[in-house]
């Protein structure tokens, strides 16, 4: 049995969870075995019943004072007595910081392999391989796990696409799970969850931006960028000028003295790619730069380059998505 | 009885003297040692020149300079009369009625006329003119100072009028006396205490601007934390400040309005020293966010005249803090990229790869090639400044030289060595040195000025010696022919307006101001200059690590507005650069103030002037 444990708080699931039932689909294609997810934590119910969309064997629930608030140790319990009770041939996690806390634990406890990080599965000769970065990225290595089950692996967040996951013909099951721990074992006692103050608006997490440079010529044209933005469903950001003249808010800024950002696609208006700019955007995976000066720096790093007005293309942009 | 009395008020106030004296020379001692006597021929030139001939003194304020060579030249004219005079007076012996006296007395008219026009000048500016480097507060020290030299040259003067013997002379003679023990009580607390210590301290000053020795981690060196850990030059440098403020009104960050004052940071020591607070943390004693705002640019020291060096304290300091892991977190964002990438900007290296392989540039093999093109963070990825580094390319191509480049580069640690990550420096420095030994490199070529103090000066340190060239320098060499010129002017172009920019790592650090300059006039160019050039330019704001500050966090203008303001104000529409990072700095400030300012490399501007018109 392939294990995905997912990951929640509060009953809101963590997205990269539907990552790790795509790699568990990867996997079970080449072992054929049943794929089991498993919830934990306190609102587990609702969660269980979102994930039972996948095409799964069966979505388990796992309530447990232990379980809340989180703690490296009452995880390590209540999974450990999971196992016990499952004995699965895998277990598959997000890598997310939470697995990073708890997961070496586990593995350690029930002296198990680990795999953390991996970022795809390979076949190599009758072995399944899993694919993790090395030194800083540098190397990637093929490692195939030793010794008894269950073997633990780690997906990078990102390794796979939300959207490539097969769903079910129907709702899996959903059962709730009983487990016996000592909750007295728990040697941690966290302080109240907090977040750093964030800046008022996170462009690191924005999927997609339009990003206007010197190139917009006036303020008033900055409106002609955000109707842009409004018809990608995109934020709106901008080049040091551009917020140095007070334009746009400070916190829009990208680039090395302002926010570093990594979206899905980055729109470029204008803007020439100072190499402090682009240092900022450099994580972004479609670049897309508009720019009437053919040897603008930015073209050197963009997928897709416009050489042109951004006053015709733009317009003619808003249209076509308006369509 | 005279005698006697004159001996009680010598014992008294040469007591207090030495007193004050002592005191200081046990700090001194007790320090760290840090004293140097290297390149002895270069340490006798500068002593002339800067103490002997005060050049240093006038240079910069020609006025004030000259009236404070008279006061000096006359100080030390006058010290065989002084000499002279205790002597009579301590009843040791009399050599004021032998003939050589007589005529000594006539030589030193014309000095104490001179000491006495220049002091009165001197008085006069510092009490009514008043000068912003000089402090806001009028110094009454320094008021007192200047009407006892004064007195003293007038009670000189009135001796050739007193009858030797009357009343008059006598009292004459007991103030000029009087005046001189007193000035000698007062001299260790105050900043006249340059009188004594100046010459030491220019004598013992680096020959190398900015000399930071590496540390050594073996003995767990890891920079300066407290005041006990300054060493023992900056504890004299700290007694020698005579006050002048031209380490102020020369820094760039003070200009542009932030809190960073290098005269602040010396008196400030001064204070610590004495309040014997040594153990106090020296992010304290200066306030770490003023040791965050420094260029480097190394304006402060090199024109101060009396021999204070001011970046091994800051840099110093800076290494205190982030051994403790309290660097700005700029500069931690910074640092991973050198970890990771090993450049600055965190780039991949296949983006240097293709560069190279785009340029067809040929790994550096030495049976083949003359020079080695360290290409430096810039030229490896930024694609700006890659233009400047093909017009290069060309350049040399059209003069048949051969050159290579090595087939990887790390940073080469420059942003570490400056912000106090030394650990991280010699990382670097380590890697770098192995693979140019192992190319065989014997002489670099680099547009970089900062790869080429680093690769030239620092890496000197770790007993690497290899030839670093700046392009301007070698270019300017390569085109010199009569050829070239002559093709140059066989165009007949119009000749073309610009500023040049110095950058401080070659103007002020290699020295290297003519070059530029000879490229840019050779090829049809006619320079403005702007305030503050060749060897005393206005920083770009980038040096030391502050590239990657951010303007929120600052109170004052950015460093790269104020050069930027300073090159327009020349009226040339184009601006000449020779550093990568002057060029980001500028152009950035020159986007943020919407001007139409053109900005261009010296080797871009060269190579569009040498390739036959279409």
């Amino acid at each position: 049995m392939i294990l995905v444990i997912a990951e929640q708080r509060d009953g809101k699931l963590n997205r990269a969870t539907w990552e790790t039932i795509v790699g568990a689909q990867q996997l079970a294609k080449v072992s054929g075995a049943p794929i089991t997810v498993l919830v934990p934590g306190a609102h587990a119910a609702g969660v269980g019943a979102e994930l039972a969309a996948a095409q799964v064997a069966e979505v388990l629930t796992v309530e447990h004072a232990a379980l809340e608030p989180y703690t490296p140790d009452g995880f390590t319990a209540v999974l450990q007595a999971v196992m016990g009770q499952l004995s699965p041939t895998q277990v598959l996690l997000p890598h997310t910081y939470q697995t990073r806390d708890f997961a070496p634990k586990l593995a350690a406890r029930l002296d198990r392999a680990l795999v953390t990080d991996v970022t795809a599965i390979k076949t190599v000769g009758s072995d399944t391989a899993f694919v993790r970065p090395m030194f800083q990225g540098k190397l990637t290595a093929d490692v195939v796990p030793q010794g008894p089950g269950p073997h633990f692996i780690t997906f990078q967040i990102g390794a796979y696409r939300v959207d490539q996951v097969t769903k079910g013909t129907g709702a899996a099951t959903v059962r709730a799970l009983d487990v016996a721990v000592d909750a007295a074992t728990i040697r941690q006692k966290p302080d109240a969850p907090f977040q750093q103050a964030r800046q008022a608006v996170d462009l690191s997490q924005a999927e997609r931006i339009v990003s206007v440079g010197r190139g917009i010529k006036e303020q008033t044209n900055i409106a002609l960028a955000q109707q842009l933005a409004e018809a990608l469903g995109a934020e709106i950001a901008a080049s040091r000028p551009i917020c140095d003249a007070g334009w746009l808010p400070m916190e829009r800024q990208v680039g090395s003295s302002g926010q570093t950002v990594a979206p899905k696609l980055y729109l470029a208006l204008g803007i020439s790619g100072a190499i402090q700019h682009l240092v900022g955007m450099k994580g972004a995976n479609t670049v897309v730069a508009i720019n009437k000066d053919p040897d603008a720096p930015i073209f050197e790093i963009a997928d897709y380059g416009i050489v042109g007005d951004l006053f015709e293309i733009v317009p003619a942009m808003i249209a076509a998505l308006k369509q | 009885m005279t005698v006697l009395v004159f001996w009680l008020f010598f014992v008294a106030f040469v007591s207090a003297f030495a007193a004050q004296v002592a005191r200081r020379v046990q700090l001194i001692a007790t320090a760290p040692y840090t004293f140097s006597f290297d390149d002895l021929g270069f340490r006798v030139n500068r002593f002339l020149v800067d103490v002997v001939f005060q050049a240093r003194t006038i240079r910069e304020r020609p006025f004030a300079g000259i009236a404070h060579a008279f006061v000096f030249w006359g100080f030390v004219a006058f010290g065989g009369y002084t000499l002279t005079e205790f002597l009579l007076g301590l009843g040791i012996v009399d050599l004021t009625h032998t003939a050589w006296f007589a005529a000594y007395r006539v030589v030193l008219t014309p000095f104490a006329v001179a000491v006495l026009g220049g002091i009165l000048f001197l008085l006069i500016r510092r009490a009514f003119v008043r000068p912003v480097g000089l402090g806001t507060k009028v110094s009454i020290e320094s008021i007192v100072i200047a009407l006892f030299i004064a007195t003293l040259m007038i009670t000189y003067l009135l001796t050739f009028r007193l009858e030797e013997g009357t009343m008059a002379e006598r009292v004459n003679w007991w103030i000029h006396m009087l005046v001189i023990l007193a000035f000698l009580a007062l001299i260790p607390a105050s900043k006249h205490f340059h009188l004594v210590l100046s010459p030491i301290t220019v004598f013992l000053k680096s020959p190398e601007l900015g000399n930071l020795p590496n540390l050594d981690f073996e003995k767990e060196q890891v920079g300066l934390e407290t005041v006990k850990d300054l060493g023992s030059k900056s504890v004299l440098d700290a007694f020698t400040c005579v006050e002048c403020g031209r380490c102020q009104v020369n820094c760039p960050a003070w200009g542009a309005g932030k809190e960073l004052n290098p005269k602040t940071i010396i008196l400030q020591t001064q204070e610590a020293l004495l309040a014997g607070v040594h153990d106090r943390k020296l992010g304290e004693v200066y306030s770490e966010k003023v040791l965050w705002q420094c260029t480097t640019c190394g304006a402060c020291e090199n024109q101060c005249p009396v021999g204070i060096e001011h970046l091994p304290v800051l840099i110093g300091s800076r290494r205190g803090l982030v051994s403790n892991g309290d660097a700005p977190d700029y500069l931690g964002a910074m640092y991973n990229n050198l970890e990771r990438r090993s450049n600055i900007w965190g780039l991949g290296y296949d983006q240097r790869t293709k560069f190279v392989q785009s340029a067809a540039l040929e790994t550096f093999d030495p049976a083949k090639h003359d020079v080695l093109v360290w290409l430096g963070c810039a030229g490896s990825f930024d694609a700006d400044f890659q233009k400047s580094l093909r017009s290069l390319f060309a350049i040399l191509r059209a003069k048949d030289v051969r050159f290579g480049v090595l087939s990887k580069e790390r940073c080469n640690g420059d942003p570490a060595k400056r912000t106090g990550n030394e650990y991280m420096f010699q990382e670097l420095a380590n890697g770098n040195i192995e693979d140019l030994k192992a190319a065989g490199a014997k002489k670099i070529l680099t547009s970089c000025p900062h790869c080429v103090k680093t690769i030239g000066n620092d890496y000197r340190k770790f007993g690497y010696e290899v030839e670093v060239v700046h392009t301007s320098v070698y270019v300017e060499a390569l085109t010199r022919s009569a050829e070239s010129s002559a093709k140059a002017s066989a165009g007949r172009e119009p000749r073309e307006t610009v500023t040049f920019h110095d950058p401080c790592y070659l103007g002020r650090y290699a020295g290297k101001v003519d070059e530029p300059r000879n490229l840019l006039t050779r090829f049809g160019a006619d320079i403005v200059e702007p305030e503050r050039n060749r060897d005393n330019p206005y920083c770009c704001g980038a040096g030391g690590g502050l590239l990657f500050a951010d303007k929120e966090e600052e109170p004052g203008s950015r460093i790269s507005d104020v050069r930027f303001k300073q090159l327009q104000a020349t009226g040339a529409n184009t601006v000449v650069t020779a550093c990568p990072f002057c060029s980001i700095m500028l152009k950035g400030a020159q986007a943020s103030a919407q001007a139409d300012t053109q900005f261009v490399d010296l080797m871009t501007y060269v190579n569009g002037k040498l390739q036959p018109r279409v």
